[in-house]
């Protein structure tokens, strides 16, 4: 490892534009028992932007209503409160994952539309194990390599001997482990964790690639994991690293789930992350609150 | 003309076309050309078998092996392709690191081609199969070539 490598990478993630704490806020709402529907539009007002983009989303075919929804509150009534934080990260989220991400060889969208994808197969495998699914799944799968924004040009910078070390059959985290002293799930559980998320989530991102180190095994954190990886298998978002990362025997143990069920899900997933990516590519001037400045 | 073949897709090509496909990780990029009449399909499939869900394969028979195999062979054959001819080629059907059943689709993928393959006396001309990198296929229909791209490097098959 480089001198002083380590402290530059931490300082990046200080400086890394914060995505603006709506999702943060909107989440602390809705699991308060006291919050209203009128509390959370109160908030959105001010956001035209992240409220467009909500809209767009509850009208995609992913929650096939049959009538058009026109406002927040409409939105909230008709969907509940669970879906509605995941559908505001989602809006906020959009314009920092949309981005190329270099170091990895993902081009514009890919990361977007890779994100997208694992929510969307970690909801469904949740549903297919029995597993009550609640916003955080969704949300944590969405996030879950938000440390790549940060790693992407240390990793381009060393790739021949992140490379180097992932060509011994190590898989690829834990090669930018021992060659850059950190790996893009612990960046972006850092990240997660400075912007107050919730102690969950931070953990599932945290060991989406090992979810076996982590202290206590929750199925959050596996089911982010098995969703992680069928989506680089069947190609979304697949980027130089490939497939060289290690599936766990003992998440999917723990889930108690079965190949037909993977399968399964496999051919569920495409048709819905395509549905819900594509509802931003219609409207790209919608995105949320632009990102502060100062980072890279 | 340029053709893309998504997930889940089959495209087929005639002289002058290119049929590509990205990211093929542990799907089925399956390459059927005929020289004398030069048409060719590239099918991506995703699963190996449609009865894991009959009502997507009925929607859309290119995501599995079994459905997907059967139907870009009569779409060559209703192109002019003639069975004694055609040359077949597989790509991708990868894998991740370990020895996880569960996750071995790519290993089942190709299972499935070559079972269905021996069945109606085809064999394989080329493969670029296993490992765990995604490729992408570029497949000109003029010359039969298949360059397979994995990272920065370049292979005809």
């Amino acid at each position: 490892m480089k001198p002083g490598r380590m402290d530059k990478i931490i300082s990046d993630v200080k400086s890394f534009p914060s995505m603006s704490n709506m999702p943060v806020k909107i989440l602390k709402l809705i699991d308060d028992p006291q919050s209203s529907a009128a509390k959370i539009e109160e908030l959105l007002r001010y956001d035209p932007g992240i409220t467009a983009n909500i809209l767009k989303l509850t009208n995609s075919a992913y929650f096939g209503l049959s009538s058009r929804v026109g406002s927040v509150r409409q939105a909230i009534v008709l969907l509940g409160w669970r879906h509605l934080g995941k559908l505001v990260v989602a809006s906020c989220v959009n314009a920092i994952l949309d981005k190329p991400v270099p170091g990895y060889d993902l081009p514009a969208g890919e990361l977007w539309r890779h994100s997208i994808a694992v929510s969307v197969a970690a909801e469904l495998l949740a549903k297919e194990l029995g597993i009550s699914a609640n916003d955080e799944i969704f949300t944590a799968a969405l996030l879950h390599d938000l440390g790549k924004l940060v790693l992407a040009n240390y990793v381009r910078e060393d790739l021949q001997a992140i490379e180097t070390a992932a060509g011994e059959g190590i898989p690829f985290h834990a090669a930018e482990r021992r060659v850059l002293g950190t790996d893009h799930a612990e960046i972006g559980a850092r990240l997660l964790k400075s912007w107050s998320f919730p102690l969950s989530l931070v953990k599932a991102v945290r060991w989406h690639h090992d979810p076996d180190a982590a202290k206590e095994p929750r199925a959050i954190t596996d089911l982010v994991h098995v969703a992680n990886m069928l989506c680089l298998m069947i190609g979304i978002g697949v980027g130089r690293e490939g497939l060289r990362y290690e599936p766990s025997q003992a998440a999917a143990k723990r889930l108690g789930l079965k190949t037909r069920q993977l399968e399964f899900v496999a051919s569920q997933t495409l048709q819905w992350a395509n549905e819900l990516s594509e509802v931003f590519e219609a409207g790209q001037a919608n995105v949320g609150s632009p990102p502060a400045t100062g980072a890279e | 003309m340029r053709h893309v073949v998504q997930v889940g897709d089959m495209k087929i090509g005639i002289d002058g076309d290119v049929v590509v496909t990205h990211a093929l990780g542990s799907c089925l990029g399956f390459m059927l050309y005929d020289p004398v009449a030069r048409v060719g399909g590239l099918l991506h499939a995703m699963l190996p078998l449609s009865r894991i869900n009959p009502q997507k394969a009925e929607a859309n028979p290119y995501m599995f092996v079994d459905t997907g195999v059967v139907r870009l062979f009569n779409e060559i054959y209703n192109r002019g392709g003639k069975k004694s001819r055609l040359v077949a080629k597989a790509a991708g059907c990868g894998r991740p690191i370990g020895n996880n059943e569960m996750f071995k689709i790519g290993e089942r993928n190709y299972t499935v081609l070559k079972k269905l393959l021996w069945k109606n006396n085809i064999l394989l001309d080329a493969e670029a199969v296993g490992g765990t990198v995604s490729r992408t296929v570029h497949f000109y229909i003029s010359s039969g070539k298949i360059i397979i791209k994995t990272g920065q490097q370049e292979t005809e098959l």
